[in-house]
C-alpha cells in the first residue's frame, strides 16, 4: 500500500491533501499517483457511459470502453488543471469522479445529438388527447393558458430554449454547444422563462391548476 | 412548413412550468455536487441534507441529476453501501 491508497476499490488510506501532494510533486510517488488517478476516472467514466447505453442504441462493450477511455483522459486533465481548488470538503476520490461523470456524461451526449437536428420553430403545442373527458374541459383551459404564457410573455430566446430543452429534451450542453454558449447561461435562461410563466400563470389564475397536476406523471 | 405537434400533457405542463427556486446554477452544482453526495450518503434515514437549491437544480436540470446519480453509485459503493438504496434516498428528496 502507498501513501496515496487503492484506486481499486476508489478508496484512499491518506487524507486528501495527500493525493494533491502526491500529483503536484515530481517523483516515483507522482507516477503512481497518475496511475491510480487514471484507474478513478476511468472507472467513473465507464460507470457513466455504461448508464447511458441506451441512448447510444445498443453499442458494444468496445464503444463503451473507448468513450470511456478518451473522457477518463480529458477528465485527468480537468483535475489536474483543478487541483489547487480542491479543498477536502469530500473525499478527494468523490471530488475526482465529478470531473470524470460530467466529461463522459457530455461526451455521450454530443455523440447521441451529432446527427440530430434542432428545430423548435415548427413546433407546436396542442392540448393532451388523452385526457378522460371529466379532465379534458381543464386540461384545455390550462394547456391553452401555458400555451399562450409561452407564445406572449416569454422572450423570443427564452421562448426557443424553453422549448429545446423541455419540450424536445436536447441536453443542456449539446444546446449550449449548437448555440456558442454555456450550460450555466442556458439554464439561466430556462430558470427565468419558467419563472415568467409561473407569474404570469399566477395573475390569470391558473397556478393552482398547476400545482394540483404537478404530481400527476 | 409543417409543423410538429406536441401534446401538453400534465407531466410536460409541470415541467414547463416548474419552481427552480431558490436559484443554483450548473456550475455551482458541479462544485458542491460531491460534498452533497456524501451528507446524502452519511446522513442518518429520514434526515436530509438541508440544501433547497440543491434540490431545485436537480428537478430542473436533467443533466446535472443523471451525473449526479452516477456520482452518487461511485461514492456509495466506496463506502460498500447499497447503491438502489443511496439513489431511493437521492429520487425521494428530488
Ligand atoms: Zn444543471
Amino acid at each position: 500500500m502507498t501513501a496515496v491508497g487503492s484506486a481499486c476499490m476508489g478508496t484512499s488510506t491518506a487524507v486528501g491533501e495527500d493525493w494533491v501532494r502526491a500529483l503536484s510533486v515530481p517523483g516515483p510517488l507522482q507516477d503512481e499517483a497518475m496511475s491510480l488517478l487514471h484507474d478513478l476516472m476511468l472507472r467513473a467514466a465507464r460507470r457513466q457511459v455504461l448508464r447511458m447505453t441506451p441512448m447510444l442504441g445498443g453499442v458494444g462493450l468496445d464503444v463503451v470502453d473507448e468513450i470511456a477511455h478518451q473522457s477518463a483522459n480529458d477528465a485527468m486533465m480537468a483535475v489536474l488543471a483543478k487541483l489547487g481548488s480542491f479543498e477536502g470538503r469530500s473525499r478527494f476520490t468523490t471530488w475526482a469522479y465529478k470531473f470524470a461523470v460530467l466529461q463522459a456524461a457530455t461526451d455521450v451526449r454530443r455523440r447521441v445529438w451529432r446527427e440530430r437536428a434542432v428545430d423548435v420553430d415548427r413546433l407546436e403545442l396542442v392540448p393532451d388527447r388523452g385526457a378522460t373527458s371529466e379532465q379534458y374541459a381543464e386540461a384545455v383551459d390550462l394547456a391553452s393558458a401555458v400555451r399562450h404564457a409561452i407564445n406572449t410573455v416569454l422572450s423570443q430566446h427564452q421562448r426557443r430554449i424553453l422549448l429545446a430543452l423541455v419540450v424536445e429534451e436536447v441536453p443542456v450542453d449539446v444546446l449550449a454547444d449548437r448555440l456558442g454558449a454555456t450550460r450555466n447561461a442556458l439554464y439561466k435562461t430556462l430558470h427565468d422563462a419558467r419563472k415568467r410563466l409561473r407569474a404570469h400563470l399566477r395573475e390569470t389564475g391558473h397556478l393552482a391548476d398547476l400545482t394540483s397536476q404537478a404530481g400527476t406523471p | 412548413m409543417n409543423r410538429r405537434y406536441r401534446p401538453l400533457a400534465p407531466g410536460l405542463v409541470a415541467r414547463l412550468t416548474l419552481d427552480t427556486d431558490p436559484w443554483l446554477s450548473c456550475d455551482d452544482c458541479f462544485r458542491l455536487v460531491d460534498q452533497y453526495v456524501e451528507e446524502l450518503l452519511e446522513a442518518p434515514a429520514g434526515a436530509a441534507p438541508d440544501a433547497p437549491a440543491m434540490l431545485a437544480h436537480l428537478r430542473g436540470c436533467p443533466a446535472c441529476a443523471d451525473e449526479t446519480t452516477t456520482l452518487l453509485l461511485l461514492a456509495a459503493e466506496d463506502r460498500g453501501l447499497d447503491p438502489g438504496v443511496a439513489v431511493a434516498r437521492l429520487r425521494e428528496r428530488s
